[in-house]
């Protein structure tokens, strides 16, 4: 096999090989196979190509071609000529089925059935980066570039799936590179015929070079140091589709086509740029949240929603009663897709294009065949109950004879959880109390955090770990406040929407950022009742609900007092955990108040040592690293305990060195200060002085006085600084030369002793050899001599 | 004066030199010299030194630059027994160590001491001697003693031969051996003098010639003591080290067919002690052994022919390893 055909031949591996972590992103395996025939028909015509001498623009063309011939076989809806042969319909049914990937992206959470669009865009990028990755390895012959391609590749399924972090899928990936790299130098240095140790020594083909133990020592601590880094350094690798969710009972659950509402919450809150979702006109002076799905199906794997039974058309909403307040929405439909319509408080009346009915056990509007993305205004009336604490208070929990009941406290046996919710709701004794009770331990002043750097689903491990990093956003907050209070025995469940979102002139708008999850708590009476777990100091556009406090403002105070850890700066944690407290401005305007959020953000970032500043330091401080190393090894032979004529002499030569300034080894003490003389004229004296010390040290019996000497040395050091350039000045400072070559004194060094090392044994083991001939002949001798 | 059978006396109880007494003799001595020789004081002063080293001297020149001007000024500037022999074809070994001859007053041999017998030896044109009678100096130098019919007679001390040579005479000449030129411990040039030297030369020489009228500035016994101080000045083992790494450097270079013995390290290492103790120091220096290094050691080396017929020489190939050597051989001491 040639070089270029086995170069080749390696280029499709690895890359195959960095194709691995997506295992995590499709279900199933059969998306491998268009993908390996993809990769398989690249590699060859450029092999080909390559094998007629053709030169690497032909080759690329040949790689794109092909390319477009397997696609075609692939993906033609029937618009080929040939099957293989693209026509111009063929590209526009590209263009849909990419569309269709797109949308299949962003509305999805791996893992996802590798077929149609995504398939399509998976086949075509891995297509296109296989071309790229031939081109850099064995076209342009340069293999430290294919590193880049390598990366796109990976990123991809660590974007999605945050699986792929796991250090054993960075491996295959980090050990194709090293693969290239190695390869490509065999390569490159076979290709002289010889092998050579750094000493110039002759090394055979099949011996290990004497540099290879040091080389496979690096590589495997650079791997080792990077998945320590991986470990160490918090990533946020929550992309486009974050898979919160991802675990939630697999994707036979879903009612509502494949669209997980964890998905969208946690995708959109991690959108980077806010979009405009809905924009809102309502009488009510503060609306409350916007309900869209409620989650209440709880497995190991998280809440989930219910299967939305249906019931009754949407246009059949009962009224409102005569004593209660009647608010009107009207909604106007920027940016969402949805198969539920989002609606405040308890709908009474609803103006909307489209079939949509109305879940009974949820109140969720469900669109029968209707989606969202197809309304462009519609008009809700609502109520808004407001139950009193005090009946809340007295009310009591769901009968359990309910036939609602097992659906809403149904829960996994988590023995750690089942405990914690012991500890945090004892001598709790109402349903009303139990809330209160989780809320308060949820709250910031219990060290929870409001992060959205947080990837973790809802199941129950991560609900442990919510609980024991106490780092989450809304989804965790709210998935874990009511698998708490199903613990306790209450009836709860999540709800996910929008928030107040912020006031624009007698409008609201509601941003993608404003998506939001909650709980709902079930008390005899009343109803369903909203309780919000996530700080307010976390979502734009919080509503305090003014039932989620003590009845007796004096037991609250209590309750406030007892807890240690309670610091008068916590203003706004105040208002998570009693957010009566917040005043009607702020409700109304709660996003006006940036130095409230700040201020949380702060007392709570203090609170927890972020390991990647400290790694953002070290990694600024690094350039620093030679030049404090040189003071330092100044200051310890200018330090008055060491100092003599000969570490002032070495601290004199090792400036010539960072200056540049050459002081050959044979010159005597007294032409190597002359030298320094002449390369600074100021310090002629100072550089006089030194070398006349350093001679009297060390040929005169005495010895030479050390007075001044560092003073001489400084002033060598100011004046050799004067007298150079500016580059010059700052290699000095960040890149001493003295330094580089102590470094490279001991690399030769060692590297000599390992050349030696290695012909010895070469040696031994050629007489070794020998030896092993000598005695078969002497053994012949002695048979056929004497007989 | 007689010579019977008196061995040299030994050095006399050493009266301490003062470095700045060392100093003062050499600067009489040099300014003597250079009241004859105009512009050559870095010559002069290595031919001192080779004499308070109790070397010999090897001046090879063209002829006409002073050789044996300097040697003559070197020998009237110390008050000792100065004899000249002049080499010719036909000079016996006799000529040069003595003779015993028959006294019949006395029925007996009498040793007739040679030109050997003093303390400065100028030996002019010492190549056009027979190498018999080279042999015959060359022993005398190495052994400061001379051996006549059985008896052993010594020289005095000081004792130091300073030979002339011409290099590019070549007919009728004896090129001194190899080996022998080892026995010499350095070889100097003196080249032609430059513009203003050669001008304030023909002024003083108007009149009369200066050497007439130098007066000696230090006597034998003098001299001696200023050997036995120079012996005292201190050798750091670094130094040398260093000069051992010279040595050696001249045996492995490639240019070299033959390289310097241990006598020239020996010898290289005395004229530092003198060069340090002549700079007042009482402490040798690398600088020192660099300024020696092609006079003490370029005549010994035997090129190889290829260096030879290159137009290489031997004292660019000292020179080439003074560039090389490290004067201290461990420079990375980090």
């Amino acid at each position: 096999m040639n070089g270029q055909r086995h170069a080749t031949l390696v280029a499709a591996a690895t890359l195959a090989l960095t194709l691995t972590p997506l295992i995590g992103v499709f279900a199933g395996l059969g998306w491998t196979v268009p993908v390996l025939m993809a990769i398989t028909a690249v590699a060859v015509s450029g092999s080909l190509m390559r094998a007629a001498g053709r030169g690497q623009g032909l080759q690329t063309l040949a790689m794109v071609g092909s390319l477009l011939v397997i696609m075609t076989a692939g993906f033609n809806g029937g618009t080929a000529i040939a099957l293989i042969i693209p026509t111009p319909a063929t590209f526009s049914h590209w263009g849909e089925l990419s569309g269709e990937g797109i949308q299949q992206i962003i509305v999805n959470s791996p893992p996802v059935p590798a077929e149609g669009g995504i398939l399509f865009l998976t086949m075509l990028g891995v297509g296109v980066v296989a071309i790229l990755h031939d081109m850099f390895v064995v076209g342009l012959r340069t293999p430290a570039l294919a590193g880049l391609t390598l990366l796109t590749m990976y990123l991809v399924p660590v974007s999605v799936a945050p699986e792929a972090t796991a250090w054993f899928w960075f491996i295959l990936p980090a050990v194709a590179y090293l693969w290239i790299l190695a390869d490509d130098n065999l390569r490159r240095v076979s290709s002289f015929g010889h092998r050579f140790t750094g000493a110039g020594h002759l090394v055979g083909q099949h011996f290990p070079s004497p540099l290879a133990r040091t080389a496979r020592w690096s590589a495997a601590g650079f791997i080792a140091v990077t998945l320590l880094l991986l470990t160490v350094v918090p990533t946020n690798t929550s992309g486009l589709i974050d898979n919160v969710a991802e675990d939630f009972g697999g994707t036979e659950n879903y009612s509502l086509g494949d669209v997980n509402p964890w998905a969208q919450l946690s995708g959109s809150l991690n959108r980077p740029e806010e979009v405009d979702v809905l924009r809102v006109t309502t009488t009510d002076p503060s609306p409350r949240y916007l309900r869209m799905h409620v989650l209440d199906e709880l497995t190991d794997d998280g809440f989930g929603p219910n299967d939305y039974s249906g019931g009754d058309d949407a246009d059949g909403l009962t009224g409102a009663g005569d004593d209660e307040q009647v608010f009107e929405a009207q909604i106007e439909n920027l940016q969402m897709e949805a198969p539920v319509v989002p609606v405040y408080g308890d709908p009474v009346g609803l103006d909307i294009e489209g079939d949509w009915q109305i879940d009974e056990d949820t109140g969720v509007i469900v669109g029968d065949g209707s989606d969202m993305g197809d309304v462009d205004e519609y008009t809700v009336t609502y109520t808004e109950p407001v139950p009193a604490t005090e009946t809340l208070a007295g009310a009591a929990g769901m009968d359990p004879s309910d036939e609602r009941w097992e659906s809403n406290t149904d829960h996994p046996d988590v023995p750690e959880l089942a405990d914690t919710v012991a500890q945090a709701t004892e001598g709790a004794g109402t349903v009303h109390e139990k809330v209160l009770a989780v809320l308060a331990y949820l709250s910031p002043a219990n060290g929870f955090r409001y992060s959205l750097e947080t990837t973790d689903a809802g199941n129950d491990q991560a609900i442990l770990d919510f609980l024991e990093t106490r780092e989450g956003y809304c989804q965790q907050y709210a998935a874990a406040m009511a698998w708490m209070l199903r613990e306790a025995g209450v009836a709860a469940r999540v709800v996910i929407g929008m928030s107040q979102g912020s006031r624009d002139g007698d409008q609201w708008v509601l941003t993608s950022h404003d998506y939001h999850a909650w709980v709902e708590v079930y008390f005899d009476g009343p109803g369903w009742v909203p309780f919000d777990p996530t700080p307010a100091s976390g979502v734009p556009g919080s509503v305090g609900f003014p039932w989620a406090t003590e009845p007796d403002t004096d037991e609250n105070e209590e309750v406030n007092e007892g807890d240690p850890s309670a610091e008068p700066s916590e203003a706004p944690t105040d208002g998570a955990t009693a957010p009566t407290d917040a005043s009607p401005g702020a409700e109304e305007n709660p996003t006006d108040d940036p130095t409230a959020l700040a201020g949380g953000d702060g007392g709570a970032g203090a609170t927890r040592f972020n390991p990647a500043w400290l790694a953002l330091l070290l990694l600024l401080a690094l350039p620093l690293v030679p030049a404090l190393w040189r003071a330092g090894i100044r200051r310890s032979r200018l330090g008055p305990g060491r100092l003599s004529a000969l570490t002032a002499w070495d601290e004199a030569t090792d400036l010539a060195l960072d200056y540049g300034v050459a002081i050959a080894p044979s010159l005597t003490p007294r032409q190597a200060a002359g030298v320094l003389a002449h390369a600074a004229p100021g310090a002629r004296d100072a550089a006089t002085a030194l070398g006349a010390a350093m001679a009297q040290q060390r040929y005169s019996p005495r010895g030479a006085a050390i007075g001044g000497l560092a003073d001489a040395v400084r002033d060598l050091h100011s004046q050799l600084d004067k007298a150079a350039e500016p580059r010059r000045r700052y290699r000095a400072m960040f890149w001493p030369a003295s330094l580089a070559v102590k470094l490279s004194a001991r690399q030769a060094e060692q590297s000599a002793d390992m050349a030696r090392r290695t012909a010895r044994t070469a040696d031994r083991m050629r007489s070794a050899m020998r030896r092993a001939r000598r005695s078969n002949s002497r053994r012949e001798r002695s048979v056929t001599g004497r007989p | 004066m007689t010579f019977e059978s008196s061995p040299a006396q030994p050095p006399q109880g050493p009266t301490p030199l003062s470095p700045q007494e060392f100093k003062a003799t050499v600067e009489g001595i040099l300014t003597n010299v250079e009241w004859v020789i105009e512009g050559k004081s870095h010559t002069i002063k290595l031919a001192i030194a080779v004499m308070l080293a109790e070397g010999h001297l090897l001046l090879e020149d063209v002829p006409g630059v002073g050789k044996t001007q300097l040697a003559k000024a070197l020998a009237r500037s110390v008050d000792c027994s100065v004899r000249r022999i002049q080499f010719t074809p036909d000079l016996l070994p006799s000529d040069v160590t003595g003779v015993s001859i028959f006294d019949p007053e006395k029925r007996d041999f009498v040793f007739k001491p040679g030109a050997i017998f003093g303390n400065l030896i100028l030996g002019d044109e010492i190549n056009r001697a027979s190498p018999k009678t080279q042999s015959a100096l060359l022993e005398c130098m190495e052994e400061r003693q001379v051996t006549v019919d059985g008896n052993t007679y010594k020289l005095r001390s000081p004792f130091m031969v300073i030979a002339t040579q011409n290099p590019v005479e070549m007919e009728g000449t004896y090129p001194l051996p190899e080996a022998q030129r080892d026995r010499f411990t350095a070889r100097l040039a003196i080249g032609y003098p430059d513009v203003n030297a050669e001008l304030a030369l023909l002024d003083r020489r108007e009149e009369y010639n200066p050497l007439d009228a130098l007066r000696p500035v230090a006597d034998a016994d003098m001299i001696v003591r200023m050997i036995a101080a120079a012996r005292a000045v201190h050798l750091a083992p670094e130094l040398k080290r260093y000069v051992v790494d010279l040595v050696t450097a001249t045996r492995t270079n490639a240019q070299v067919r033959l390289g310097a013995s241990p006598r020239a390290t020996l010898q290289l290492l005395r004229c530092t002690q003198v060069l340090a103790a002549m700079d007042g120091r009482d402490f040798a220096l690398p600088d020192d052994v660099q300024q020696l290094a092609v006079p003490v050691l370029a005549h010994r080396l035997i090129p190889t022919t290829e260096t030879t017929m290159g137009g290489g020489d031997t004292k660019a190939i000292v020179s080439d390893i003074l560039r090389h050597v490290p004067v201290v051989s461990n420079p990375g001491r980090f």
